[in-house]
């Protein structure tokens, strides 16, 4: 048994690395008990800029996590959307060639099909809850495209691929969506510079508010006054990832859900 | 101290996994697990005594805990389920072409 020993020898391994690592983390204050007080400066810096109107930096938004990730690292969201979608090329590439089968399956028994035609309707206004009110509360686009992939995923099981499909979610309506998603987040990541640019006025890319030396912005009170807060570029970011996510997923899960035949007979290409 | 313990533990039971599993699709879920005890472990360190959820809606005063980390999280979370998804569709392309999951049958087909 060589493999079983090389496999000991490589779990003995990976042991003593991880607890190396622990140790180390543990020395160095990184894992302390009990957790520290205070927060780094950085952490510091965006607790208390992201929702301060006198601070040349704020986002608008309340939320910081959210105003981290598109807002003050906003093209790191970009990248990693772009990499989400080459993740689902890839996956359609791979499974090419496998024919969706004649959809015969009606899914599960009447009771099963009933509850789940019922939560199908309440899982998107959950998601869509979560998404649009991103820059509010916890949550934000890609949270709410997962949790719309669920009632994707629960029609596929609970009332057969055939559903989807039946009702027009084909892979390529899917993934146009999916594109229309990452078109309008790069919209918005330029929407500013345009805006700028139009103007005369300096102005970056991912750009969420207003600042001294680059004055253009994308407002943030829908209604003036006493509006309603949307936080510029947050909101619609927000909901193109949402878009993005949710078909994007549940393309994923129609590719996954095909059932077992129809893998088979598909190995010849 | 529980949590650093359990996040290391995760990890450690997710390695094991990888190594001493034969099937492809249980190897991709012990990654899984070894992925959700990295993401413990850098929500712990993000952790501050006493502190609330970094959302300045209502908020009251007291400390909040750091919101760097659970935005590398998010972002990490979205690039595991990214490596899940090629992971799963290339474990489709396998068993399409081989007719087995088992990484000791596949050892003995090549050629």
């Amino acid at each position: 048994m060589k493999g079983a020993a090389r496999d000991a020898a490589l779990a003995v391994l990976a042991l003593v690395v991880i607890l190396g690592l622990l140790v180390g983390l543990a020395r160095t204050g990184t894992l302390a008990v009990p957790p520290p007080e205070g927060n780094r400066p950085l952490a510091d810096k965006f607790l208390k800029t992201t929702y301060n109107w006198t601070s040349d930096l704020w986002s608008a938004s309340p939320e910081v996590v959210t105003s981290i990730l598109w807002d003050y690292r906003g093209l790191d969201t970009v990248y990693e959307t772009g990499v989400f979608f080459l993740a689902i090329i890839g996956a359609i590439a791979l499974v090419r060639g496998i024919k969706t089968p004649s959809l015969r399956w009606r899914g599960m028994s009447v009771v099963a099909r009933t509850v789940s035609k019922i939560t199908l309707v309440a899982i998107p206004v959950v998601a869509a809850s979560i998404a649009l009110h991103g820059h509010l509360t916890p949550g934000g686009g890609f949270q709410g495209g997962s949790v719309f992939a669920v009632a994707s995923l629960l029609a596929i099981v609970a009332l057969g691929t055939g559903f989807l499909t039946g009702r027009g979610w084909s892979k390529d309506r899917l993934l146009a969506f999916r594109t229309l998603g990452l078109l309008l987040i790069a919209l918005v990541a330029v929407s500013a510079l345009i805006l700028a640019l139009l103007k005369g006025e300096m102005g970056y890319i991912m750009q969420n508010q207003w600042k001294p030396w680059a004055r253009v912005g994308l407002g943030y009170l829908f209604g003036g006054g006493n509006g309603i807060l949307y936080s510029g570029s947050l909101f619609f970011l927000n909901l193109a990832e949402f878009l993005a996510v949710s078909a994007g997923l549940s393309l994923v899960f129609i590719l996954m859900g095909l059932p077992w035949e129809s893998l088979k007979g598909g190995a010849s290409e | 101290m529980m949590v650093y313990l359990t996040a290391f533990a995760l990890i450690m039971l997710g390695i094991a996994g990888m190594l001493f599993r034969r099937n492809l699709l249980k190897i991709i879920m012990a990654l899984s697990v070894a992925d959700s005890g990295a993401y413990l472990l850098l929500i712990a360190i993000g952790y501050r005594s006493g502190g609330t959820a970094p959302i300045l809606t209502g908020y009251e005063g007291g400390p909040m805990v750091d919101p760097l980390p659970q935005a590398l999280v998010l972002t990490a979370i979205v690039i595991g389920v990214c490596v899940l998804i090629m992971a799963v569709s290339l474990v489709v392309n396998v068993y399409r072409h081989y007719g087995t999951l088992d990484v000791s049958e596949l050892r003995r087909l090549r050629g």
